[in-house]
């Protein structure tokens, strides 16, 4: 693990679990994901990043500091969460020391929550989801489970860098990509990810109150919506709607 | 023959600033840090984000909470719009948890540049999902054709 960044245990991670990743991106689809399942799941914080490349905030809830990104848990579930917009300049060593963290703890498969941003979004009833899989075995997996498969085109964020790491690593990883709106938090597109995440795992909620809450979240996640736009800038986010050039 | 009276110093200065103070009007905007709301005014600012095709402008705003038959949009200038909704309940502080700012919010507002010359006359509004979506007609200028 990078000696730049410290991953705190506050309790006992459990072996075998499924390790799910919700960063701001587009749509805020992850994170909006990742905290629906925390209240549902009623998961705990199991773990913290302490790190210099962060930026220097903290988050307070009630009154206590925490940690921006946070890894929350139970036995059967770790869900690593990003409650600010991560910086193109240190995405790269947070993900890698995150999936280091995740594989000395025996995780089983790595999930990254996230959207594929779609033009005219507001003209589609349901977002459907891809996926992209680190092995052809996690592939062969996710097709068999009625997933479609994000065939060719370009990734560009922290789903990108767990897809290429894992890969590497030999770590079972999966991304669950649902269409969103680019810039526009999108509960909604959260909603169907979550079921597409409880056909590829044992990992189910209800979504009833996600839904509900659409409006609250969309008013509540504008601030963390606009820095993440700034970020996705910086990292070209936008080469996602590119037609990508295959030399064979 | 026409004589072309050169400019003094003065003048070049003076138009250099001129030209500083439209681009800092321009682009201030997106460069001065503020919170996005403002309790004096009791609003919020929306998301928005601008499209331009070869043949409109497209500025969509994001509206959530918002009631449809209050949402209206008002030309400022030939190059800026208003945008305004009344919300269908008031939001406050304490709502997201916050309890160190006080205020409440019940509308929707902000103020969009548009990047290129449009009709502002013959604006479209649709309205769907929350999402609003203005339709502006692009004043073409001349190109120079190819010889």
């Amino acid at each position: 693990m990078s000696q730049e960044i410290k991953i705190i245990e506050r309790k006992e991670i459990s072996p075998d679990t499924v390790m799910l990743f919700g960063f701001p991106d587009v749509g805020l689809v992850g994170v909006i994901a990742a905290s629906h399942l925390i209240t549902e799941l009623n998961l705990s914080e199991v773990a913290y990043m302490d790190s210099r490349l962060l930026p220097p905030l903290i988050v307070l809830h009630q009154g206590l500091p925490h940690s921006p990104i946070r890894v929350f848990g139970n036995h059967d579930v770790l869900l690593a969460v990003s409650e600010t917009a991560i910086s193109a300049d240190t995405i790269y060593p947070i993900m890698h020391a995150l999936i280091d963290w995740g594989k000395n703890r025996d995780v089983k498969t790595m999930i990254s929550m996230s959207g594929i941003p779609i033009q005219d979004r507001q003209e589609i009833e349901k977002s459907e989801v891809f996926a992209a899989a680190s092995s052809p075995e996690m592939l062969k997996t996710v097709q068999d489970k009625g997933v479609q498969v994000l065939q060719e085109g370009y990734m560009v964020g922290p789903q990108a860098i767990m897809m290429q790491y894992c890969a590497k690593a030999g770590v079972p990883a999966i991304a669950l990509l649902a269409q969103c709106f680019f810039n526009y938090p999108d509960p909604e597109a959260a909603a169907e990810l979550l079921k597409e995440l409880a056909n590829v795992t044992e990992i189910k909620v209800d979504i009833s109150k996600l839904l509900e809450k659409g409006e609250e979240i969309r008013l509540r996640a504008r601030d963390v919506m606009r820095r993440t736009q700034q970020e996705m800038s910086k990292m070209k986010k936008t080469q996602e709607y590119d037609i990508p050039l295959y030399v064979s | 023959m026409s004589t072309k009276r050169r400019r003094s110093i003065f003048e070049i200065i003076s138009e250099y600033f001129e030209n500083s103070e439209e681009w800092t009007e321009r682009f201030g905007e997106a460069l001065i840090e503020k919170p996005s709301w403002d309790y004096r005014a009791c609003t919020m600012e929306p998301l928005r984000n601008i499209m331009v095709t070869p043949t409109e402008a497209i500025v969509t705003a994001d509206l959530p909470y918002a009631e449809e038959n209050t949402v209206r949009v008002k030309p400022l200038s030939k190059d800026t719009i208003e945008i305004l909704a009344k919300m269908k309940q008031k939001i406050r502080f304490d709502d997201f948890g916050i309890t160190h700012y006080k205020g409440e919010f019940q509308t929707l507002h902000c103020q969009t540049r548009i990047p290129v010359r449009v009709y502002m006359d013959k604006m479209e509004l649709r309205f769907k999902k929350g999402i609003l979506e203005i339709h502006l007609p692009r004043k073409h200028e001349h190109g120079i054709p190819i010889e």
